[in-house]
């Protein structure tokens, strides 16, 4: 199978290029993943993150033939030749496939990812019936790989000041969920020229989520909420 | 980079926009020269069949690319089958549009 | 909503958007309806107050959607600050231009 990928080593290419590769596939090699720990036994200097290799981690967000994908669980069967592996679109790249992810998660920081309940905790925990846990569904199995926002035109044009799809479909897990009491303020956080209202619900966060998950749908609902509160 | 249909409509949406904008300025023209008289207002046609055809793709993609963005805010078709199939209905209706005034 | 709010433009444009649908959907079912307007029923129809009237929310709709719309093409791709607000000051007096020009015209003719 022939794979093209971006090279860029900063420390000794002054630009970037595509290199060429071929590879003699094995029984056990079904996803882009394995296909590329192959590569690096050919070649041990190409970079490029990985962990989980399940889909759950995130870590191998890449550009897979025009298309963000997680490389572990994306299939070789099927995908146009040659396989062509660049870094995430938008992103300040270190090194190869490995891209600078300090601006994603500054942006996820920014909504306050965390629930805020100042009220005192009871002997247990803070219950929450069967239906406002399901209103979490479809928000918390977010795995932060960045396929969304750096697939997001909103996020290329913006890239500091738009918080980005990822960041926003996160404000709204909190936003929604029962336990947490800053909603006012989380709203009113994200109401300015910038932070939400740059998206254009152009949905190319939903095309691409390997979780399946819909941002724009979460970031619709958010506006929603703000309608809803200004009156 | 393969962008998703919706992709594509929206850039459409955004270019038909800012093409309209440009053309307020002979819309209000023509506004002023339709209610004046006969003679000021037919004559600006002839070599305008290609504009003409633009300016109609124009109006038809962002009025229903608009209308789609409208429908999902209130939810409908909003899941990514539907908004793929949405898109393609836009893009395909306005370029209809746009080849129907190319032959008029 | 804050000064700055962002919901405030999206609001106005999809109010905006509406009211100019609900024009081109009466002007499609006048135009399907009836038989094709001639330039002097036409003259004629926007020379009565409430159509003059009717016509200039068209035009003010049609100046506030371009507006917003143009507004944000204009943060999304121009990037410095200064440049940014000018040209948004360009555009916000060019389209204020446009609308007030729509309402002399209109005026006029029903006068």
């Amino acid at each position: 199978m022939r794979f093209r990928i971006y090279r860029f080593d900063p420390d000794k290419q002054a630009k970037p290029a595509l290199q060429d590769y071929e590879l003699q596939l094995g029984p056990s090699d079904h996803k882009v993943l394995d296909a590329l720990e192959r590569l690096r036994a050919q070649d041990d200097s190409i970079g490029y993150r990985r962990s989980c290799r399940e889909g759950v981690c995130g870590s191998d967000a890449m550009n897979i033939n025009g298309r963000n994908m997680l490389a572990c669980i994306t299939p070789l069967a099927g995908l146009r030749e040659p396989v062509t592996l660049r870094p995430l679109p938008g992103f300040p790249v270190i090194r190869d496939l490995i891209v600078d992810m300090t601006q994603f998660f500054r942006h996820y920081h920014e909504i306050r990812p965390y629930l805020v309940n100042h009220e005192p905790p009871p002997e247990r925990e803070r219950l929450q019936s069967p239906e406002e846990r399901d209103k979490l569904n479809g928000l918390y199995e977010c795995i932060l790989c960045a396929c969304c926002s750096s697939f997001c035109p909103s996020q290329w044009w913006n890239p500091e000041k738009f918080l980005g799809p990822a960041a926003l479909l996160q404000a709204e897990r909190f936003i929604i969920d029962s336990r947490d009491r800053a909603t006012p303020e989380r709203l009113a956080f994200l109401d300015d020229v910038y932070k939400l209202y740059r998206c254009r619900t152009i949905m190319n966060c939903t095309e691409v989520c390997p979780k399946n998950l819909s941002p724009a749908r979460a970031i619709e609902h958010i506006r929603i909420q703000q309608l809803r509160r200004s009156g | 980079m393969r962008y998703p249909v919706g992709a594509v409509a929206s850039i459409g949406h955004r270019i038909s926009g800012v093409l309209l904008v440009l053309m307020l300025p002979f819309a209000v023209l023509a506004l002023d020269r339709s209610l004046r008289s006969d003679a000021a207002f037919f004559a600006i046609s002839g070599w305008l069949r290609l504009p003409a055809a633009l300016l109609a793709w124009a109006c038809a993609h962002h009025l229903f690319a608009g209308i789609r963005h409208l429908l999902t805010d209130v939810g409908i078709g909003a899941s990514l089958p539907a908004a793929r199939a949405s898109a393609y209905a836009a893009l395909i209706a306005a370029a209809a549009v746009g080849l129907a005034f190319l032959a008029l | 909503m804050t000064l700055l709010s962002g919901q405030r433009a999206f609001v106005f444009q999809r109010l905006s958007a509406l009211v100019l649908l609900a024009y081109i959907a009466a002007a499609a079912v006048r135009l399907a309806l009836g038989a094709p307007v001639t330039l002097a029923q036409w003259q004629a129809w926007a020379a009565q107050p409430l159509a003059a009237a009717a016509l200039l929310v068209l035009a003010l709709a049609l100046v506030a959607h371009a507006w917003v719309g143009i507004r944000d093409v204009v943060l999304d791709y121009v990037r410095p600050f200064a440049v940014c607000v000018t040209v948004l000051g360009i555009a916000a007096t060019g389209l204020a231009l446009l609308a007030a020009w729509s309402a002399l015209i209109l005026v006029s003719h029903a006068l």
